[in-house]
């Protein structure tokens, strides 16, 4: 047997040469444009740019929502185009976690239930450490008996991000996270996010268009009209903001 | 507005059609109802004007009263009357006729047993300008005594052609063989609306039928000038009191009723399975339009923010309840069509062959499938259509529409009032025999009351129920939630399925106890080993005769005819049986109270116990009786007896007088008692060596009799539940609506669980288990109310002769079951549909 290769060892995703078009012939439109972007294994990395720069698509592509019109996404060494809908239903169960912007929970559940449902929805049942670690980091012990009816917007978000982490996926998409919250609960769920980096050494990919959150990340990169047009290691918020200015963003 | 409404109607067609049916099936039932009986009176009418054509005056005797039992059975005459009435001025020619009792045996010497029509024997007309419609087709009238001419649809269906020998049985007597000397036809009719007929010259139907120098009836034509009116004047100044001229329009108007009312019972039945249906249906377009109001609140919010009033609302959601109805009332008007011809094929089933020539569909049907149609599909969306005209236009600016729904407090308060009152109403109703006034109250009240209640019992049914399916798995877990989720709508969802399944079930429990009845009649009151009755259920009885032949058997110690008679008591129809009061006793136990049965004499009655008492009788009494050829007859109270089950009469009188107030000779039953000391076997076996020259008489011991008459209990049953069937399928297709409206309703949900990791299998599954636990929960519910009104019911017809309450087990929780187990079925197409649910656009927001 031969060694894998390091790139393969170190990273979590990658999209090689990704395009996705949206309608046919003249008409159609370019959302991804040849994207080859890696993701590496333990880095929390933000995807940024302007409306319609293709990043909530590269994001969807990446996570087995969406499929490519050409090009190829590596989750690990495994590449999923052409994966059935079971295949892929798998995938995401088993290695990927998901926090969207909203409607994150099933009304039905309450928070602990919503935290296993991918667990629960695999026949199996959490590991009651790893259960408490999550739950204690996201600071709702407190809350798992209620609905997400009874819990605030910044609440259920944590309550996503929970049942994200409770598989100890590959890699976590989040889709604009802080999108619908306060500027205090956006900034807990990312002190979240970052502790679940650097402790867990959790692979997070994160779109945002909120400059302060993606300061938060390790490296951002920057997306306009299908392709990368920039990549940065910790930019801060003001490189960060240097580079929205560049693009007209 | 309508248009908004109609475009909304556009985009979800599928719906449209699978709400309209709902309505539509019940719909085609009534109009199926209407148009087989419009189209059979019809036939009917035509029939009988095509019969009466060149006769324009009847003479007979003159009915003391008249029902559907007792027509065409009027008292005999002196032939002498036909040359009486011959010389009225103004009569161009008159005839006498004679009609009875015959029936034909096939070339193999079995019965040719119509249905439910009798087996006429009939004199033929010499003036044939009195026939009417009545020709031979091939052959000519018979002529001397060996000779007869039969019906066409005999002579095809069992090969007979003129010259051919054919057996006959009359009330008396042995077969006797005749030549057929003719075929006939009767108009485009192969024969009399089912009824075989054996026609004879006169003075041969006299002799066969036992009415020597009699004639029953005297068809009389007018001469030139005189009309039907004048001439029924003229001839019923001449003849005697009990004897009456009626013109020929009056004797097809009489017979066109006595038709209608044969059918009435069938188009009680009919629109009583038509109202459950339509009841369960009306229950589906409830629930149809409240999801779509709820669905739609925003939409109508907003149309309220921009200025339409609420008036405007209520009409866009009523003109799509008006546009459902109006395609419910074509659909069920077309359907009806071909729902007559299948109930036609039903009543043939059951032996009631009717003709048909071309099928009736009279404006009365149309109106009456529109007003039904749209009437029901109108009352149901009403409330919902209502309670969208209260949104508030700030509702259009909230992020969710719905809020929960929690039941109103009258709406639990009338439904535990209804509960309250009627469960110890069921309660009286079972505890005692013939409570049919507390069955019935309580039995409504009940049945409201669960349906007010419904609501407020699907959290605990679902918890109950689902505990299982939730133990299957995430989706089993999230289907048991689901259900639970809007109590209402499932609720109302199960109710309809509730509602078809209990009259089912309450069916169930009535033709059980039934059979448990009979069998414990015969095990209580029967002191006969066998008995001897028509092999056709549907057969008029069987020959005196018969009963002679075994009466010098050594092997049978009592042989005891029973006879039976419609009467009328203090303006009241009523049964009277005629036994031989000599050896009546011997062969059954009608619980003699006073009295003796064997000293009754000829102008005596023995009347039940509870007849007596509420007429104020005492023994020795005079009591009127009024029979239907002899008029009023005072007779003797010699005693009372309590039970009637086995008799099924509450007069009792002899044979003798029976004779003397009856034309007809034929006996009901025949109860034969083995001599002391012969086996059982060798009693039947010689009986029916004995009775080989009769092969319209059933010989059967109380086992056989048992199974004959539990036999014939199911095949009722099964074809109630087959109708009621329909109603179940209503409901099922309650279920499909729902819970698409479901899956529509949860798209986001879908999606979510599709994202993080649910596969489409367990989608599936998910909304299959929902379904099963919809359709468990109307199965409990209907069971349980079916056990309940079944058992009330059967407890309250004590005094028809369920006597015995048998409460099925087996049978109920099979459809239970079954009905829960189609859940299954409901949800295929809303399972593709919540597995096909785009992942992506569900979880990116708006």
């Amino acid at each position: 047997m031969s060694p894998p290769s390091t790139t393969l060892l170190t990273t979590a995703a990658r999209a090689v040469n990704a395009t996705k078009l949206y309608g046919q012939g003249d008409s159609a439109v370019r959302a991804l444009d040849g994207v080859s972007v890696e993701f590496a294994r333990g880095a929390f990395t933000a995807i940024m740019g302007p409306s319609g720069s293709g990043k909530s698509t590269l994001l969807h592509c990446l996570a087995g929502l969406d499929t490519l019109t050409s090009g190829e996404v590596y989750i690990a060494d495994t590449p999923i185009s052409g994966m059935s809908d079971n295949d892929l239903t798998l995938l995401r169960r088993d290695r990927l976690g998901f926090v969207f912007q909203t409607y994150n929970l099933v009304p039905t559940l309450t928070a602990a239930e919503n935290i296993e449902l991918p667990l629960r929805l695999a026949g199996r049942r959490a590991d009651p450490a790893w259960f408490e670690t999550v739950v204690g980091a996201v600071g709702l012990a407190r809350r798992l008996r209620h609905t997400p009816a009874e819990l605030s917007g910044g609440q259920q978000q944590r309550v996503a991000a929970a049942r994200a982490l409770i598989t100890r996926p590959e890699i976590l998409f989040a889709d604009e996270p802080t999108g619908a919250l306060d500027s205090r609960s956006g900034a807990e769920l990312l002190a979240f996010l970052r502790r679940a980096a650097d402790e867990f050494g959790q692979t997070i990919v994160m779109v945002t268009h909120d400059p302060l959150a993606a300061a938060r990340a390790d490296r951002v990169v920057f997306l306009a009209d299908g392709r990368i047009v920039d990549d940065m290691i910790r930019p801060g918020a003001d490189g960060i903001l240097d580079a929205m200015k560049k693009l007209g963003g | 507005m309508l248009r908004v409404a109609l475009k909304g109607l556009a985009a979800r067609k599928l719906r449209l059609v699978l709400t309209a049916i709902s309505i539509a099936l019940g719909v085609s039932f009534v109009t199926g109802t209407f148009v087989l009986g419009d189209t059979m009176t019809a036939t009917f009418d035509k029939m009988y004007s095509d019969l009466g054509q060149g006769t324009d005056v009847t003479v007979r005797g003159r009915p003391a009263f008249t029902d559907t039992t007792t027509l065409g059975s009027g008292r005999a005459m002196p032939e002498a009357v036909v040359d009486t009435v011959r010389k009225v001025p103004g009569v161009a020619a008159a005839e006498g006729g004679l009609t009875g009792y015959a029936l034909m045996l096939d070339k193999s010497g079995t019965p040719i047993q119509p249905g439910g029509a009798p087996t006429l024997g009939v004199s033929y007309a010499q003036d044939r300008g009195l026939a009417g419609a009545i020709a031979p087709r091939a052959g000519r009238g018979p002529s001397g005594p060996g000779e007869t001419a039969i019906d066409a649809a005999t002579a095809r269906k069992y090969g007979f052609a003129p010259g051919d020998r054919i057996r006959i049985v009359f009330e008396s007597g042995k077969p006797a063989e005749f030549t057929v000397a003719g075929v006939l036809g009767f108009g485009d009719a192969d024969n009399l609306a089912g009824a075989t007929l054996a026609a004879f010259d006169l003075r041969t139907a006299q002799t066969v039928l036992r009415m020597e120098g009699k004639v029953d009836e005297i068809s009389v034509r007018a001469s030139d000038g005189i009309s039907p009116d004048e001439l029924r004047t003229r001839v019923a100044a001449v003849l005697p009191a009990d004897l009456e001229a009626v013109t020929s329009a009056t004797v097809a108007g009489e017979a066109s009723k006595a038709v209608r009312d044969g059918l009435g019972f069938f188009t009680t039945a009919f629109l009583g399975f038509a109202g459950v249906s339509l009841l369960v249906g009306a229950f589906l377009i409830w629930n149809t339009f409240s999801i779509l109001v709820a669905q739609r609140g925003r939409e109508h919010a907003l149309l309220r923010a921009i200025g339409a009033r609420r008036r405007q609302l209520l009409g866009s959601v009523l003109t799509e309840a008006v546009a459902i109805g109006l395609l419910a009332s074509a659909l069920g008007l077309g359907l009806g069509l071909l729902v007559a011809g299948a109930l036609r094929g039903l009543l043939a089933s059951v032996g009631i062959d009717v003709p048909t020539t071309t099928i009736e569909l009279q404006p009365r049907t149309v109106v009456a499938a529109l007003v039904v149609g749209l009437g029901v599909t109108l009352a149901a969306a009403l409330v919902p259509a209502w309670k969208a005209t209260r949104i508030p236009p700030i509702a259009a600016l909230r992020e969710s529409a719905a809020p929960a729904r929690t039941l109103p407090k009258g709406r639990i308060i009338a439904g535990g009032v209804l509960l309250v009152a009627g469960l110890p109403a069921l309660a009286w109703a079972v505890a005692g025999p013939s409570r049919g006034g507390a069955a019935a109250i309580g039995s409504l009240a009940t049945f409201l009351g669960l349906i007010l209640l419904a609501p407020a019992l699907v959290r605990p049914l679902v918890a109950v129920l689902g505990a299982p399916v939730a133990r299957l798995g995430m989706a089993g877990a999230l289907a048991r939630q689901n259900a639970g989720r809007a109590p209402r709508r499932t609720a109302s969802t199960a109710t309809a399925l509730m509602i078809g399944l209990a009259v089912v079930v309450a069916m169930t429990v009535v033709a059980t106890s039934m059979k448990a009845s009979v069998a414990d009649v015969m095990e209580r009151a029967n002191r006969a080993d066998l008995i001897l009755k028509a092999s056709s259920q549907l057969a008029a009885g069987i020959p005196a005769d018969a009963a002679d032949e075994l009466r010098g058997l050594p092997e049978a110690g009592v042989v005891s005819p029973m006879r039976y008679g419609r009467i009328q008591v203090a303006g009241k129809t009523t049964s009277v049986a005629a036994v031989d009061p000599r050896t009546a006793e011997q062969v059954a136990d009608i619980g003699v109270s006073s009295g003796s049965l064997p000293k009754l004499a000829d102008g005596e009655v023995m009347v039940a116990a509870d007849e007596a008492k509420t007429h104020g009788w005492r023994l020795g009494d005079e009591v009127t009786l009024r029979f239907p050829q002899t008029g009023d007859q005072v007779m003797r109270l010699a005693g009372t007896y309590t039970d009637t089950t086995l008799l099924g009469a509450g007069y009792l009188v002899t044979l003798a007088a029976h004779e003397a107030n009856f034309s007809g000779r034929l006996d009901a039953v025949v109860l034969v008692r083995a001599a002391e000391g012969v086996p059982a076997d060798d009693l039947k076996r010689s009986v029916r060596a004995a009775l080989a020259g009769y092969p319209n008489v059933a010989v059967q011991d109380t086992d056989e009799f048992n199974a004959a008459q539990s036999a014939t209990v199911d095949q009722l049953l099964g074809l109630v539940n087959v109708l009621l069937g329909l109603a179940v399928l209503i409901a099922l297709l309650g279920v499909v609506n729902t819970l698409a409206l479901s899956v529509l309703e949860r798209t986001r949900e879908l999606g979510l669980l599709r994202a993080v990791g649910m596969t489409r299998r367990q989608v599936r599954a998910c909304v299959r288990w929902e379904a099963v636990l919809v359709a468990a929960i109307g199965s409990v519910l209907g069971t349980v109310l079916g056990l309940a009104l079944g058992t009330a019911a059967a407890r309250a017809l004590a005094d028809e002769g369920i006597t015995v309450l048998q409460v099925p087990v087996a049978l109920p929780l099979v459809y239970a079951v079954a009905a829960a187990a189609a859940g299954v079925l409901a949800a295929i197409t809303p399972a593709r549909k919540a597995a096909k649910v785009d992942v992506l656009r569900a979880v990116v927001a708006e």
